[in-house]
């Protein structure tokens, strides 16, 4: 026999198109082309010093007066003289620096680079150093090319020999370097890595450093987490995780804001990857970060939480468990709609779990934030909404959608009909179709018909069916001729009759289910 | 490898001049020689160059015709032939593939526009196959033509880049589609936006040119269109950097008026019009999707857009323009962020005085179609097929402002509602229209929330819609003449039928004589919607959902009601008017009893109406509301006197009969229906005028036609129900007839459960004995059908039928048929079939069948309880205790997701069936068995006294246990107990 618990088991077989949860749940790996421009508030991937940060001895040469041209410098550090190519070098440093239009692509072009890489490997000489690294690290902030220009200079080794520099500045500036070239992509940041420049990064964490030098650290070592195809190695992910758990409880909001970068590149993969992260047990404070009134700090903690939760059941569970539900709302409704946009992702993602993860969305209140933004998001913010109200439908019971239907959803949802999305049109219509075939089991079908029909959804399908793509057309037309055509006939003209026809005519009819003394909802 | 249809034709002046003579005679009005030239045409087409003898001649012929023809013929060859379809030979050789990408483009800009256009089209075909992979060059060949200076060329690219990109507005996003994207906006959104620039400098260059300026805006109206396209997907980052330039010149161009450009013309739109209403579009799009991004321009697209309603007129080649413009401003209100451009007061008010109310306005194109073809404007205004119209995108307007100003709108429009009728009441019969304005204004105002079943189902509360209704609707429908004003009749009437729920039910009785008095008007419209509202009102319903009027209070009228309704068919063009056919019938089941006196004149006007549309029956809701009447006729007065069923049959059967002699297909099925009613109220024996009708039921050809089947199948029911023992001893000839019918349906899966019914009456009804030497062979048709197709739907027929059987027959017999068939065939019956499946049964009567059927194979079937097959016996026991107790199982496997919709029974395009013709629910185990779980409990306890110790130890040692405490409860509640 089987489990009493049927009905459920049933529902959550229906196919949403023949997609079935995982693959609702990656849609964000799956296109990942962008018409748009890259967004703002992601963070830097390369970063440019023009400001003189440190007081340590070492920098404080006498720099004054020192005004050098291009051919001047190009002389000066190709002399054997250490002086000249120190006032060369930071002569260059300071036209790399200046604010505007940094000459990257003269100096480049000058052939500095290979100089400045020996310089690098001048330890009597910690200024001269200094002074290479920095102007190889603004090289390096630069194009593609000009990054590319710096690693093929032979730049890695030497920067990374400088992380065990005792002159901390010059450290700095290394790490600083070696973050710029292993932010341009997978093909360097594997180079730094197999450069063995992890060990040294994570060893200079564990000393007492300024805080500055700190956030250096945390932000190379996000780059260190950061580009796939392919992801960094399994090995330098397992190195890294427990300093990032460890900067993870610090309190200085940058060092915060790149650690929860880190974790969010490194969530952004497979179930394995996902893993991990979670086994290291950050997600309590996670979610504690999600609360923050930093918005460095929320954006990269929301977007980890929200790539975990597009890994397995049980990790969803695990992020459930910490709480993420409970500060969900408060995000939902927040006044950036980015973060708006971010925490339905998330939402949309939880809702494509089993029905215990739907009812832990439902008792934390997330359906009233969920209609307001289906009505008055933006429309990057109403299209993660949909998608959430789309794998609610697909995944809940019977009890779960009735819900759904009471908290207003079907309203916004039938506006919504009229946006300029395909793909969201589409997927409207499937939620509506699903809704009334789990309304016609529970004899509900007429009440609801009504609902739709109230709140202009027949004139709006029924103009859908005249829509250019024929699935849209076809879906329209399917949900008018199941459900809305001459179905007030029934419902007017039977009462005077018995119920039905003949027994046999019942035997191919749907299941009349215990009827619920539902209330219909007026929106 | 290359492959080739077959020989290459020579590109030879000779071969030119063959084609041009085939190509003329393809224009040939005389079929014998324009035939065999097509045919000629197409046995050609698979050689190599010929696509390039087309485009030579589409180019250097000498004669036009020529030219254009070749063009055309081009055009449908690409069509048929590009597409190179999987596992099927490539229709067009690769060189010639080459040639015709390289040469198109070019040709298509140096020809005159009617070849441009066949050109263009098929450029867009070639693209939709080849664009960009293969055909890489394209977009820098159309590029490069925007320097060209040539406007009659840069509109040909861009009539082509239109037809190649609008696909991107209404397909899904995916990565090949966003990668093409992505390519294009590389290569064109640039020069696009230059040309763009350049275009609306020669505007102001030509501004007093007028063929210029034409042929300028035509590029600027396709090159919004591109700007849509090219925007529909995402904001592309480009059209994001260069927002301002685009917005800051739509605006301007939002603003532009040129008198060069107007037009007398008062239908078709112009050229500034259509400009306009794109760029509306496009603000819409940005407004919609990139709200973010737009937010800095959006306040100054309000304003320019609400100026240019203010500035638009009223004639319908505006409409388009003014329609857009409207729901711009409707879909921005309703945000909130927005709310502060509208909630001034004076914006407000001049948002309803200067946009709301004159759109509002019924003008002279609404005044034609409500006198010239009043089908249509019903349509419009009843069944809201006014999507695009001006009034309905000023009451979207209204909706969206009530949504945050539903006070200060409501105010604004109460004094402009009172001045309008000031205006009417100084001179009702020139200011009637200011009337009709009032009255749309109030229903836009008032109506929240609408549907076809209750009208208004939410008003707004500050409109006093009772007050309107007695001071200003009742007042035009109490005037002696019905035919004055049939405007504001059929406004007033309106008005009665959406807000019939908000008014009190007094002043609706008061307005029910009225209406019925409207029925007589000469208006087609008018007295419609009479007829409609009384349809309405009758089926409102009151508390405990009954009607909410009672025949009681319908009695005074009745014979006036009838007469008018029936009067109103045979006013002018509207004869077959559903609305009134439909008031028919509803008035006919709302008033019961009250009509039989008036029978004997109503069928009779029903009957020659049936008569006079069988010869050409063309409104299918009139046909079926009329044969409702018709069954609800038979069922009032036969219910009070079954005996009267012979008046009918003697009124009816003559009509019937023609019907069916003369083949009048839409009619077939209702009149079997009609029939099957008719025969079931016969009491006693079938009548002989039926039984003579008996085997012209079975023939093959009423068959063929599906529609027909669901009608049939009753029909036959009816028979066997009624007549059973006439059938088997004076047309026992007949039952392999009967029986090939139930062949037939059986093996389609459509149609399969029509012949289960078929034969599950065979079996209740017919005498054993008359059926016996078939039930084999039926047994074994049954079985090539779950070997061949199983489904769902036919297991479950299957199902309740074995079921029937077992009843019917004995569990014994059961058994041993099926393992006449085959030995063990049973027990594989009942491990693979009856336990697995039993759980899918639907119906509580289907449910009853197989769980009374099931309890006897447990309990009257002694191999169940020696044999082999004693170890399914408690399976068998649990299975059935799970149908009691456990949900049903719907679920539907997977390969059956798809099956079409056809396929499936509850839709069938072609069967209409007659609610008033359905009969009682049919228990056939009815009298035998009340409750199954107390039948299944004695008959166990009946079956351990036979053989005391068994049963316990079967159910005791692998009966589970959640089903064992449901049976002790049955045993418990039967007083039994298990020996």
């Amino acid at each position: 026999m089987p489990t009493l618990h049927a009905p459920e088991e049933r529902l959550r077989k229906f196919k949403y198109r023949g997609k079935d949860v995982s693959m609702r749940r990656q849609r964000r790996i799956a296109v990942s082309l962008e018409l748009r421009k890259a967004k703002k508030d992601e963070q830097a991937l390369k970063r440019r010093n023009i400001a003189n940060f440190s007081t340590d001895p070492a920098s404080e040469q006498p720099t004054k007066g020192v005004s050098l041209t291009l051919q001047e410098i190009i002389n000066g550090v190709n002399t054997s003289d250490p002086d000249l190519c120190f006032q060369a070098t930071q002569a260059a440093r300071k036209m790399l620096s200046q604010e505007k239009n940094p000459p990257l692509k003269l100096i480049v072009e000058a052939g500095l680079i290979p100089r400045l890489v020996e310089f690098l490997k001048l330890s009597p000489h910690p200024c001269l150093q200094f002074e290479a690294a920095w102007a190889l690290t603004n090289i390096a902030s630069g194009t593609s090319e000009q990054t590319q220009a710096v690693v093929e200079g032979g730049a890695i080794q030497p920067l990374v020999e400088l992380l065990s520099s005792p002159h901390m500045t010059v450290c700095e500036q290394a790490v600083w370097a070696l973050g710029n070239i292993a932010g341009d992509g997978s093909e360097f940041r594997d180079i730094v890595i197999s450069s063995n420049a992890i060990p040294h990064l994570l060893a200079l964490v564990s000393s007492t450093i300024p805080i500055t030098f700190l956030r250096n650290i945390t932000w190379t070592l996000s780059n260190l987490c950061r580009n796939k195809n392919p992801y960094p190695c399994k090995t330098a992910v397992k190195q890294m995780l427990p300093v990032l758990s460890h900067l993870l409880q610090h309190q200085d909001s940058e060092v915060l804001s790149d650690t929860c970068w880190a974790l969010s590149y490194l969530t952004d993969g497979c179930n394995e990857r996902i893993g991990q992260v979670v086994n290291t047990g950050v997600l309590p404070r996670l979610v504690q970060l999600m609360s923050s009134s930093e918005l460095n700090v929320l954006t990269p903690s929301l977007r980890t939480i929200g790539n975990i939760v597009t890994g397995t059941d049980y990790q969803t569970q695990m992020a459930i468990d910490a709480g993420m539900l409970n500060v969900l709302p408060q995000l939902l409704m927040h006044p950036k709609s980015s973060i708006q946009k971010e925490a339905a992702w998330a939402l949309s993602n939880v809702a494509a779990g089993p029905c215990q993860h739907i009812q832990r969305l439902i008792a934390c209140g997330m359906l009233p934030p969920l209609v307001a933004l289906l009505k008055n998001g933006e429309f990057k913010v109403q299209k993660e909404a949909v998608w959430t109200v789309a794998n609610f439908t697909t995944g809940g019971t019977i009890d779960q959608l009735i819900h759904l239907v009471h908290s207003g959803v079907l309203e916004p949802l039938v506006n919504l009909l009229t946006i300029q999305d395909t793909k969201i049109v589409i997927i409207i219509l499937d939620v509506i179709s699903f809704i009334l075939q789990a309304a016609e089991k529970l004899s509900e079908k007429e009440n609801l018909c009504l609902l739709i029909e109230e709140i202009g959804g027949i004139d709006k399908i029924e103009a859908l069916q005249l829509h250019e793509n024929p699935q849209v057309a076809l879906t329209a037309l399917n949900i008018i001729e199941n459900h809305f055509c001459e179905g007030e006939e029934s419902g007017a003209i039977l009462p005077a009759l018995d119920q039905d026809n003949e027994f046999l005519n019942r035997l191919t009819k749907k299941h009349q289910g215990p009827t619920t003394s539902k209330q219909r909802t007026k929106p | 490898m290359i492959y080739c249809g077959s020989m290459a034709m020579e590109l030879s002046d000779a071969n030119l001049q063959t084609l041009t003579e085939y190509l003329k005679k393809t224009l040939d009005p005389d079929p014998a020689i324009r035939r065999p030239a097509e045919k000629f045409l197409e046995s050609v087409e698979g050689n190599q160059n010929y696509p390039l003898l087309l485009l030579t001649l589409l180019e250097k012929s000498q004669d036009n015709v020529i030219k254009v023809c070749a063009s055309v013929t081009f055009k449908n060859y690409i069509k048929r032939n590009w597409r190179i379809v999987e596992d099927e030979p490539n229709k067009i050789c690769e060189a010639d593939r080459v040639a015709i990408k390289a040469n198109i483009v070019h040709l298509m800009l140096s020809s005159p526009e009617q070849i441009q256009k066949q050109l263009s089209d098929a450029i867009s075909i070639i693209g939709r196959e080849d664009f960009p992979q293969k055909w890489p060059d394209l977009l820098t060949e159309m590029v490069n033509r925007f320097q060209s200076g040539d406007f009659h060329v840069i509109n040909g690219v861009l009539r082509t880049a239109h037809s190649l990109f609008k696909r991107y507005r209404h397909e899904f996003k995916s990565n090949e589609l966003w990668t093409e994207i992505k390519l294009v906006l590389d290569a064109f959104a640039l020069p696009l936006t230059n040309l763009f620039k350049a275009t609306i400098e020669l505007c102001s260059t030509h501004a007093n040119d007028a063929s210029a300026l034409r042929i300028l805006f035509s590029s600027l109206i396709l090159i919004s269109k591109l700007f849509y396209s090219l925007n529909f997907q995402d904001l592309p980052e480009f059209f994001e950097d260069n927002m301002e330039t685009w917005m800051n010149n739509f605006h301007t161009l939002l603003t532009l008026d040129n008198k060069l450009l107007q037009t007398d013309d008062e239908e078709e739109a112009g050229l500034l019009e259509l400009l306009k209403s794109q760029i509306c579009d496009n603000a819409a799009l940005y407004a919609q999707k990139y709200d973010e991004e737009f937010q800095l321009y959006l306040p100054r697209f309000v304003t320019a857009i609400w100026n240019l309603l203010v500035t638009t007129g009223q004639e319908v080649k505006y409409d388009l323009l003014v329609s857009n413009a409207i729901q711009f401003l409707a879909s921005v209100c309703e945000r909130p962020h927005y709310k502060n451009l509208f909630e001034d007061q004076n914006t407000l008010t001049s948002i309803c005085e200067k946009v709301i109310v004159p759109n509002m306005e019924f003008r002279a194109a609404d005044e034609e179609a409500f006198e010239d073809n009043s089908e249509e404007y019903i349509r419009r205004d009843l069944e809201g097929s006014d999507i695009d119209t001006r009034r309905r995108a000023a009451c979207d307007l209204v909706r969206g402002l009530c949504k945050f100003f539903e006070g200060p709108v409501t105010g604004i429009f109460s004094g402009y509602v009172n001045s309008m009728l000031q205006e009417y009441a100084k001179n009702p019969s020139v200011n009637w229209k200011h009337k009709d304005a009032a009255i749309y204004l109030v229903t836009s105002l008032a109506s929240k929330a609408q549907t076809q079943k209750h009208g208004i189902t939410q008003a707004n509360e500050l409109v006093n819609l009772t007050e309107f209704f007695v001071n200003h609707i009742l007042p035009d429908l109490k005037s002696a003449n019905v035919n004055e004003f049939p405007v504001l009749k059929a406004d007033g009437i309106k008005y009665i039928m959406i807000f019939r729920n908000q008014v009190p039910k007094e002043h609706l009785l008061v307005s029910i004589p009225l209406l019925i008095n409207h029925l007589q008007a000469e208006s087609i419209v008018v007295h419609t919607y009479a007829a409609h509202a009384l349809e309405r009102l009758f089926t409102m319903r009151g508390p405990n959902n009954a009607t909410l009027f009672t025949a009681a209070e319908i009695a005074p009228f009745v014979e006036i009601l009838l007469t008018n309704l029936f009067k109103a068919l045979t006013l002018p063009g509207s004869s077959e008017n559903e609305y009134i056919m439909k008031a028919i019938m509803r008035s006919f089941s709302l008033l019961q009893e009250a009509i039989i006196p008036y029978i004997p004149t109503l069928i009779s006007q029903l009957t020659q109406k049936l008569l006079a549309v069988s010869k050409n029956p063309s409104k299918p809701h009139f046909n079926h509301y009329m044969f409702e009447a018709i069954c609800l006729s038979i069922r009032i007065t036969c219910k009070a006197n079954p005996a009267a069923v012979v008046n009918f049959e003697e009124a009816l059967f003559l009509v019937f009969t023609e019907i069916l002699q003369n083949d009048v297909q839409e009619f077939i099925p209702y009149v079997f229906q009609v029939m099957s009613l008719l025969l079931e109220t016969h009491k006693n024996d079938i009548p002989s005028s039926y039984m003579a009708l008996f085997p012209h039921l079975l023939q093959p050809v009423l068959w063929e036609r599906t529609g027909n089947i669901p009608a049939l199948v009753r029909l036959l029911q009816a028979f066997l129900e009624r007549g059973s023992n006439t059938i088997a001893s004076a047309a026992a000839d007949k039952i392999p007839g009967l029986l090939g019918v139930f062949q037939k349906l059986i093996a389609s899966k459509a149609n399969d459960h029509q012949g289960f019914y078929l034969l599950n009456s065979i079996i209740e009804h017919m005498p054993p004995e008359s059926v016996d030497q078939y039930r084999k062979q039926i047994f074994i048709l049954l079985f090539q059908r779950l070997q061949n197709s199983k489904t769902t739907k036919f297991i479950k027929s299957f199902l309740v039928f074995i079921n029937l059987y077992c009843i019917k027959y004995g569990a014994l017999a059961l058994q041993e048929i099926f393992d006449g068939i085959q030995p063990k065939m049973f027990g594989m019956v009942l491990e693979k079939i009856i336990i697995p499946e039993i759980q899918k049964v639907s119906g509580n009567v289907e449910k009853k069948i197989c769980a009374v059927g099931i309890t006897k194979l447990l309990t009257e079937c002694p191999p169940m309880m020696d044999t082999e097959y004693t170890k399914l016996w408690t399976p068998l026991l649990q299975s059935l205790i799970g149908l009691f107790e456990l949900p049903e199982d719907d679920t539907i496997p997977d390969e059956e997701h798809f099956i079409d919709i056809e396929d499936t029974p509850g839709y069938q395009t072609a069967f209409s069936q007659l609610a008033f013709a359905g009969k009682k629910e049919h228990d056939p185990v009815g009298q035998m068995v009340n409750n199954p779980k107390i039948h299944l409990a004695q008959s166990l306890h009946k079956l351990s006294t036979a053989c005391p110790g068994r049963v316990p130890s079967m159910v005791s040692t692998s009966l589970n246990a959640e089903a064992l405490q449901y049976l002790q409860g049955y045993l418990q509640a039967a007083s039994v107990t298990l020996l």
